[in-house]
């Protein structure tokens, strides 16, 4: 068994909800999934997940939470004996159930196991998961059977999904026409239907051959309206004891008017890969590159067509057709519902009527509102939602009301009807709501609130405590505390005190930060005014003459100290030398500055250190020239 | 030393006068707060107007006062004023209990049956209505403090716990400030005007000679849009707009037009 893992966006789910799935699942794998993201950038760095942290604390009230829900669905409504249907239990709101789903209904079937799959949707903020199991089942009879509900278990609680039905065909007769690994099939759910019902028009292309590019061409018939339901669908099929690759598409086809149609033949033009022919051997020639994988051509265009085929559309009976009937077509029902069925008088009730069903829903009428007398009757905009499936178009129409009755007593709701021409039965319906009935209460005083911090709060039914009874109304007194007064001063927005105490702090932060700025700006600038200074010093000293050698020694030590903000006590020549070209000044230039050293050293050691030196001159350029080096 | 001695007593003196002239006024302001009470309580309803009137426009613009002095409009049977001051208050002390009490009493006393205005501000910011300006201010003050500290002790030190406790009051920070910043829109915006004459008729132009469009009573609250030559632009959350006298209504925010 495979188990794959994807993330899809926006996918569309065909599902049914269940009503007591629990959300503290869905929200926990929504923790989940976001403590997987911050542990994620824990790895990388702790700011950045705090930082992800902090946007998922302000984005987890936007994700809504996602019910556990299952649903089967079926890749095809009608198959024959010899084929094998993928029938997929999807459950959604979990990527973990305690168990593999139990499916009823398939003890007519063989039943392999083709695979699960986890998916995780990001659509609109909303986090969903789930996981698809893939079956393969292969008919044993023939018959039309119902498949579900399939049984999901979650942390201890089932959840049942839809069912789906198919009809399963005996394996045609082998034609005697051999119809080639390619065509193209139409065919009618009924070669006669009445006005605006909606006969299933299939168009099935069989191929055993590679194809790509496949578009499809409609016949244009005037006064015929095609309209596609749900995806197209591929699968597998056996037929003439031969195995195609099916891809099915079917339409509602509406017809507007009665009269005979011919529905022309549907084109379907595609890319077609036929295999190649290999005359010559060599390297390739061996059985694994002759699978039909490897073998196909460069494709060519084909187009494909069906055979025409013929409608009848018959108008609908003007006997019996109801005075109200709006043309709507098709099987429907009605409910209604009136919540509260007991108010007080001027308070409002609830009348929602539900007209459902399959058929061209689009016609179905907007109900007047019942007429009551005392009461006023306030209407809601009508809701329409249209549905298709494999079956046709399906909807429901809500409609509601809001009854404000003026006086108590009992109101009777009388039935509201929809008429509609049934298409299973060919005759004309009327359908009604229940009858309903309201009963009002007098209304009551405003009850006392008892203090004025619970204004809302009413006594608990059942409570055995009556609402306290009001017996006067009045305001509540002055107030005499005059501790208050004093606040006569406050700071306006806008005033000076406003902004120095909003403008303060920042100040003092950016003060403090420009001192800092400055205090390390200036220590450098001292430091640099100093190293100045040192050379200035040095070359005065020298141009005065009448130093010592001692003295000359002593002051290019001090030179160096203070150029290079040093503290050292002696200088050898290599260690000056060295100090010098580190700090940039070239190989040339400290050798110089290492030998001048060197005789005023050698003159300190032997005896000569307080006579004369006459080297200052020299000693002069070499800081110049060492001055110019380091700038 | 001595000329140390000599600067100390100066400034304790100053200091004990100007302490004594504040202590002096404040007791004037208590005692006439303490006798606007007395007429109050006495039924001297009028008497008790004009001590909080004069109060408030001494400056002493407390919600308390305007709480009162709403309260003693009421009993003089002016709702309108009543319920003016009772908003005024609100701006000031938005939870006081007593006050939404008095303010929803004066409210049913009402003759016109007009919907509270849901702006999509109110709707989004719901918590601005729980806090006065002052109170927003001083939270952001407070925390503005505490965010540059943060800020001026990460220039002297880096401890690594203190990025997430600093991630925390720059979201707060920022927070209140927004606050703030919006409520100080709003009550500097506010058009908001209560109608304080009996009944006024709302006219379709600013003439006496136009036509009469609808009837509104004292206490509707009403948006001014605009003021022309003693006449107002007036319009209901529904959306009914029309003219009428500049003296029929008051404005809530007393900034601009000083109280009655």
């Amino acid at each position: 068994m495979t188990t794959l893992f994807a993330v899809t966006v926006n996918q569309e789910n065909v599902s049914l909800s269940e009503d007591l799935a629990p959300r503290r699942h869905a929200l926990s794998f929504q923790l989940e999934a976001f403590l997987d993201l911050a542990r994620t950038a824990m790895a990388r760095s702790p700011k950045v997940a705090a930082l992800v942290l902090l946007f998922l604390v302000l984005l987890f009230p936007c994700v809504a939470l996602a019910d556990v829900s299952v649903s089967i669905q079926l890749d095809r409504k009608e198959a024959t004996l010899v084929d094998s249907v993928r029938m997929v239990v999807s459950v959604s709101g979990t990527r973990s159930s305690d168990l593999q789903p139990m499916v009823r209904g398939l003890d007519s079937f063989n039943v392999t196991q083709g695979g699960t799959a986890s998916r995780l949707e990001i659509t609109k903020g909303k986090v969903n998961a789930g996981v698809d199991y893939t079956y393969f089942i292969q008919p044993k009879k023939a018959g039309q059977f119902q498949i579900g509900p399939a049984e999901v278990t979650v942390e201890g609680k089932s959840f049942n999904s839809n069912t789906a039905t198919i009809t399963i065909i005996k394996q045609p007769q082998a034609s005697e026409v051999d119809r080639g690994p390619l065509f193209v099939n139409a065919r009618l759910s009924s070669a006669r239907a009445y006005v605006e019902e909606q006969p299933i028009y299939t168009v099935k292309l069989y191929r055993q051959m590679k194809v790509s590019d496949i578009s499809l061409d409609l016949p244009d018939t005037q006064r015929l309206v095609f309209k596609q339901l749900g995806k197209p669908l591929e699968y597998q099929s056996v037929l003439d004891g031969k195995t195609y690759q099916v891809l099915e598409v079917r339409y509602a086809l509406i017809p507007s008017e009665a009269g005979p149609y011919t529905i022309e033949p549907t084109r379907m033009t595609m890319t077609v890969y036929q295999p190649g022919r290999r005359t010559s051997r060599g390297l390739f020639d061996d059985p694994f590159f002759r699978d039909p994988f490897f073998s196909f051509s460069s494709g060519r265009p084909m187009t494909l067509e069906s055979q025409p085929q013929a409608l009848t559309v018959l108008p609908l009976p003007e006997a019996g057709r109801p005075a109200d009937f709006s043309g709507l077509v098709g099987r429907f029902d009605i409910e209604s519902n009136l919540a509260p069925a007991t108010i007080k008088a001027g308070e409002s009730a609830t009348l929602t009527v539900l007209v459902s069903g399959r058929g061209n829903v689009n016609r179905i009428p907007d109900l007047k509102g019942p007429e009551l007398s005392h009461a006023k009757v306030y209407a809601d905009e009508p809701v329409l939602k249209v549905e298709t499936d494999a079956e046709g178009l399906a909807g429901t129409k809500t409609m509601k009301w809001a009854l404000v009755p003026e006086r108590q007593g009992h109101y009777e709701i009388p039935p509201l009807s929809v008429s509609f021409f049934d298409s299973t039965t060919h005759h004309y319906r009327v359908i009604k709501t229940r009858p309903l009935s309201l009963s009002v209460l007098p209304s009551q005083p405003q009850t006392l609130q008892a203090s004025s911090q619970g204004a809302d709060e009413l006594p608990s039914e059942g409570s055995g405590k009556k609402a306290v009874e009001e017996l006067g109304r009045d305001i509540l007194p002055v107030h005499a505390s005059a501790k208050d007064l004093a606040a006569g001063y406050r700071i306006r927005p806008g005033e000076g005190l406003f902004w120095l105490i909003l403008l303060a702090p920042p100040f003092l932060c950016g003060l403090t930060f420009w001192g800092l700025k400055f205090r390390e700006k200036s220590d450098q600038s001292i430091a640099a005014t100093k190293a100045k200074k040192a050379a200035k010093n040095l070359i005065q000293k020298c141009r005065q003459g009448r130093m010592s050698s001692s003295e000359l020694a002593l002051s290019v030590r001090d030179f160096l100290n203070e150029r290079f903000d040093l503290a050292l006590g002696s200088l050898t020549p290599e260690e000056g030398a060295a100090i010098l070209t580190s700090k940039g000044v070239n190989l040339e230039t400290a050798e110089r500055f290492r030998s001048l050293l060197q005789c005023l050293e050698d003159a300190v050691y032997t005896g000569k250190g307080h006579e004369w030196c006459e080297r200052a001159e020299e000693v002069s350029k070499v800081i110049k020239q060492i001055q110019k080096e380091i700038r | 030393m001595r000329r140390f001695i000599w600067l100390a007593s100066m400034i304790l003196l100053v200091l004990f006068l100007g302490a004594d002239g504040i202590g002096a006024e404040n007791e004037q302001w208590e005692s006439l707060f303490f006798r606007a009470n007395e007429a109050y309580k006495e039924g001297r309803f009028q008497k008790a107007v004009d001590g909080y009137t004069r109060l408030i426009q001494s400056g002493h613009e407390s919600g308390h006062l305007f709480y009162n002095l709403g309260n003693a409009y009421f009993r003089l049977n002016e709702p309108g004023w009543a319920i003016l001051n009772y908003e005024r208050a609100r701006l000031l002390m938005p939870r006081d209990a007593d006050l939404n009490f008095n303010l929803r009493y004066a409210r049913d006393q009402m003759q016109d049956a007009v919907a509270a205005s849901e702006s999509l501000m109110n709707t989004t910011f719901f918590w601005l209505d729980a806090f006065n300006l002052y109170e927003l201010f001083w939270s952001f003050a407070v925390l503005n403090v505490v965010f540059w500290a943060i800020l001026v002790t990460r220039l002297f030190m880096r401890p690594d716990w203190i990025f997430y406790p600093f991630l925390v009051v720059l979201m707060v920070w920022f927070i209140a400030g927004f606050s703030f910043g919006l409520k100080w829109y709003q009550v500097h915006t506010d058009k908001r005007s209560v109608i304080v004459q009996e009944e006024i008729s709302v006219l379709a132009g600013p003439d006496i000679n136009d036509t009469v469009l609808f009837k509104l009573h004292a206490g509707t609250e009403v948006c001014r849009e605009r003021s022309e030559d003693g006449w107002s632009l007036v319009s209901l959350p529904d959306k009914k707009r029309g003219w009428v006298k500049k003296e029929a209504i008051e404005r809530i925010h007393w900034a601009e037009k000083g109280t009655h």
